[in-house]
């Protein structure tokens, strides 16, 4: 972020020295309207009961011509364009491209330097996340007792919806996004990543994402839940547009953002990173985004074919017409149930990472850590039917999704056999990173346990559809991967801001929000236990106290999360400055200055060993077998 | 911690060297904790219990005999993550205002701890899982020469509406069944995915448009119960429900005479 030492700016560019966010939204905003007002007018604006088609064709037709339009005016076409022209980049528009000696303004732009698009990934995601908040609170206020009505049935259900899509797009980016980018490339030994100009395409397509998530606010929401069932989603507003629009674009996102980095990772990393020397955050990463590549797209499918009966008289999903609403089930779940490991693993993997630091041990067995990842990411594409026990839709498999959903506890297992061996004798420096990691173990004990609970047919009979589901995936995917994320936010702050992280401000905010965290959903355990079903507006009087008790903790988490955004603001504008290595870490991202140059490395560095090299011979637990010269240790 | 056992232990045998480590300090204390917290966790099994209520058929007794069997197993495993957790914290953290140390074990990996690690969570898993593929089996409808009665559960936004077959077609916004009465619902919707929940007598099963689903139960308590709705079906998903009333045979055809009118 420093610019005290700005060179000139490159003289290349051309036309990208034009284009910025402002571009963007002004060309994207004309794109829409000229899209809207063409397609009213051919298929009509009219909101009549015999027109639905015509008005969903018209907010499609307008939410794709806003992404085409907010694309051409960041500047996405501008290369592809000057290259089927003849006209390769030089030397000087590849400067200018990466941001070089741009400041502050480089952050607007189609910029290519992965330390720029991690930035921005990190500000989109925490956009999300603030926005996904005020809707929770907004539930949870709802909820408070069972006489509070801020607003209607039809409200309620938009903002239950619009709260989950927000927010499993914000934590399927928040670590492979921000620290994927950002920390990823450097941490290999590489000047960038494989594809830079589809790095800048992946983030800039996510946030042409972002207004036309937000435009469901104005379309009357996602009343649907986030899973969007059919034939439901059929009797949506045009909200569902919105919804589908985004999932369709934000499959393409990630799968363009999935090829680069697993590229990045097998083609570039550093001369003697073997695959036994790579951290263990880059494995969490390609496994996050490698399992995308095929979750993604049957989820873009679904959403193509809920277009079509949506705006043009498709039948996908109409049952009165002949539809199968099983197929969108089954669509929804093959993304959705390896789409809650793409969100896990980098979360878990970015704490196996700094854990080692602030232990001064290495990471207990590496191999473990690599075996666990993988087998979570081979089981997790053959459990998403768990999710159907009680559809009705084939009973004869619920024991064969039982037996692969009750495996994946194997492999977990042994990440949490890594991160308590890690702890094991440790002597721990106490920085609020690390305690993250505790806050995360405790937590994510409780949401692993209790899907195994989910995981039993019989016991779901019980579960399903209730509250219970709703504490369990917030204990993993608030619990376990968001506390990962805040963990990752405040352990490379220092290396990303160029400040420390203040952890006085933080440490109030990050416990406020934990114990928050877990009087909010325990108490969502007790109604659910109790049989309250999930997502209902209102509720009977038996369920009272808990809610009561989950809407205090919300605000509890509320006032934490408020705490903990104003301890990155403050740190990020007037922290303290950050040295080069200020945890004495030894993987690459802390051995370069901060900031980080342009292009990372003077001169590429060259592995000899394994990025975990802490801690004093442990002679009996650990028999040396490489010989030592004496007086080596007193 | 008294790390110089090290160096006496070194030429032990290794049962010697297992008793020896069972005496270091911190492993009493972790076990102590580890104690401490499995008997403190095993406290949800009750409390699990009591949340759910009393079951009102053997399919919701199956259910929460299972989960209760599933807390005591998993309160101890809970306790061993937790309690190295707590004796990291207190035990092996580093003073305050002391920085990074440079005396913790460069412990890389321990195969043994691994191999017991990986064995028993797997051992852990298959039992899960016959339990459960047991659990199925038993709670499996069986033809034992008694006829169902079969009732129509018809999902409709955002009403439930029963509709009694074999006993005239009876229609009902209350779902009456007789005590000790073999029941197959079968469950469908007229428009969008409902999920028939009858909350204390353990029974789930989604309404789909155009399909019938079967769910199976046998209640065995006299009384009202919760019918409640799943899964999300729109407006008035929140209000989709109504009573279960479970009565003797005798008031159940008195019910039936009168037409479905209590």
């Amino acid at each position: 972020m420093s610019t005290t030492t700005r060179g000139p700016i490159p003289n290349g560019g051309g036309l990208m020295r034009r284009l910025n966010l402002g571009t963007a939204i002004l060309t994207g905003f004309i794109f829409a309207f000229i899209g809207w007002y063409i397609a009213g007018k051919v298929f009509g604006f009219g909101d009549g009961p015999d027109n639905s088609w015509g008005r969903d064709r018209v907010w499609i037709i307008t939410m794709s011509l806003w992404a085409i339009g907010f694309m051409t005016g960041i500047g996405a076409f501008v290369g592809p364009v000057r290259w089927v022209m003849g006209k390769d980049q030089s030397f000087e528009d590849q400067m200018y491209l990466a941001g070089k000696n741009q400041g502050i303004s480089r952050y607007f732009k189609f910029t290519t330097d992965h330390k720029v698009v991690g930035v921005q990934y990190l500000i989109v995601t925490m956009l999300l996340f603030f926005v996904g908040g005020i809707l929770a609170m907004l539930i949870r206020t709802d909820l408070i007792s069972k006489n509070t009505e801020i607003f209607g049935s039809q409200t309620y259900n938009a903002v239950v919806g619009l709260h989950g899509i927000i927010m499993i797009i914000a934590t399927i980016i928040m670590v492979t996004g921000p620290f994927g980018n950002f920390v990823v490339p450097i941490m290999i030994g590489a000047r960038d990543m494989a594809f830079p100009r589809l790095n800048a395409l992946s983030l800039w397509l996510i946030a042409s994402v972002v207004p036309i998530l937000l435009s469901a606010v104005f379309l009357g929401g996602i009343p649907t839940g986030w899973s969007a069932y059919e034939p439901l989603g059929l009797q949506a507003p045009p909200g569902m547009d919105s919804y589908l629009m985004t999932i369709i674009i934000f499959a393409i996102s990630s799968g363009v953002a999935g090829a680069n980095i697993v590229t990045t990772v097998v083609k570039m990393r550093a001369r003697g990173m073997t695959w036994n020397r790579t951290p263990i955050f880059v494995y969490g990463v390609v496994a996050s985004v490698g399992l995308a590549i095929p979750a993604f797209p049957t989820f873009m499918a679904s959403q193509v074919m809920s277009g079509f009966d949506r705006a043009a008289g498709g039948v996908f999903f109409d049952t009165a017409a002949g539809g199968n609403d099983w197929l969108y089930t089954n669509l929804f779940w093959l993304m959705g149930h390896p789409e809650v490991y793409v969100i896990l693993i980098p979360g878990l993997a970015a704490m196996m990472e700094y854990l080692p630091v602030f232990v001064r041990k290495p990471l207990f067995n590496f191999n473990a850590a690599v075996l666990g990842i993988a087998g979570i990411v081979g089981l997790s594409v053959m459990v998403w039917a768990h999710h159907m026990y009680m559809t009705g839709w084939a009973p004869n498999l619920n024991a064969p999704f039982m037996l692969t959903t009750e495996l994946i506890s194997v492999p977990t297992g042994m990440l949490f056999l890594v991160f308590i061996g890690t702890l094991w004798r440790g002597r721990v420096w106490a920085r609020l990173p690390m305690l993250a990691v505790y806050a995360m173990l405790w937590n994510f004990i409780i949401g692993g346990l209790t899907g195994i609970y989910l995981s039993d047919v019989p016991v779901d009979v019980a579960l399903h559809g209730s509250m219970y589901v709703t504490a369990h995936f917030h204990y993993t995917l608030m619990g376990g991967a968001f506390v990962g994320a805040m963990g990752a936010v405040m352990y490379w702050f220092p290396k990303m801001t160029g400040r420390m992280f203040d952890e006085k401000i933080g440490a109030w905010g990050f416990w406020i929000s934990q114990i928050g965290f877990n009087v909010t959903f325990l108490g969502m355990f007790a109604v659910g236990l109790a049989g309250q079903p999930r997502r209902v507006s209102s509720y009977s009087s038996l369920f009272a106290t808990g809610n009561l008790v989950s809407s205090i903790g919300a605000y509890t988490i509320f006032t934490g999360m408020l705490i903990f955004l104003a301890a990155i603001i403050h740190s990020w504008t007037s922290g303290e400055i950050a040295p080069a290595n200020p945890w004495g870490a030894k993987t690459l991202e802390w051995q370069v200055p901060t900031p980080v140059p342009l292009e990372n490395f003077e001169v590429l560095p060259v592995i000899t060993s394994d990025p975990y090299g802490y801690g004093v011979p442990d002679r009996l637990l650990e028999p040396i077998r490489e010989p030592v010269h004496t007086g080596d240790h007193s | 911690m008294s790390e110089h056992l090290d160096d006496q232990l070194e030429a032990q045998l290794p049962a010697d060297k297992f008793r020896a480590w069972t005496k270091r300090p911190y492993i009493r204390h972790v076990f102590l904790i580890w104690l401490g917290l499995t008997i403190l966790f095993e406290i949800f099994g009750p409390v699990q219990a009591h949340l759910m209520g009393a079951p009102a058929s053997e399919a919701m007794k199956a259910i929460e005999d299972t989960m209760s069997l599933f807390t005591y197993t998993a309160a101890p495993v809970a306790a061993l993550v937790i309690s190295v957790v707590l004796y990291s914290i207190f035990g092996w953290r580093q003073p305050k205002g002391a920085g990074p140390s440079n005396e913790s074990p460069a412990i890389k990996t321990n195969g043994p701890v691994t191999t017991a690690w990986v064995v028993i969570s797997s051992l852990l898993c298959v039992f899960l899982l016959i339990w459960g593929l047991g659990e199925m089996n038993s709670l499996a409808p069986r033809n034992n020469g008694v006829k169902p009665l079969v009732i129509d559960a018809i999902g409709n936004q955002w009403v439930w509406t029963f509709k009694y077959p074999d006993n005239g077609n009876i229609e009902s916004n209350q779902l009456y069944m007789p005590k000790d009465q073999p029941v197959v619902f079968h469950v469908s919707s007229v428009d969008v995915v409902h999920s028939l929940w009858i909350v204390q007598l353990g029974v789930k099963i989604d309404a789909n448009p155009e399909r019938v689903t079967l769910a199976h139960v046998t209640p065995t308590v006299i009384g009202r119960f919760d019918v409640r709705c799943a899964e999300l079906c729109g407006l008035y998903h929140a209000h989709m429900q109504t009573n279960a009333v479970v009565v003797s045979p005798d008031d159940f055809n008195t019910w039936v005479a009168n037409g479905g009118h209590a």
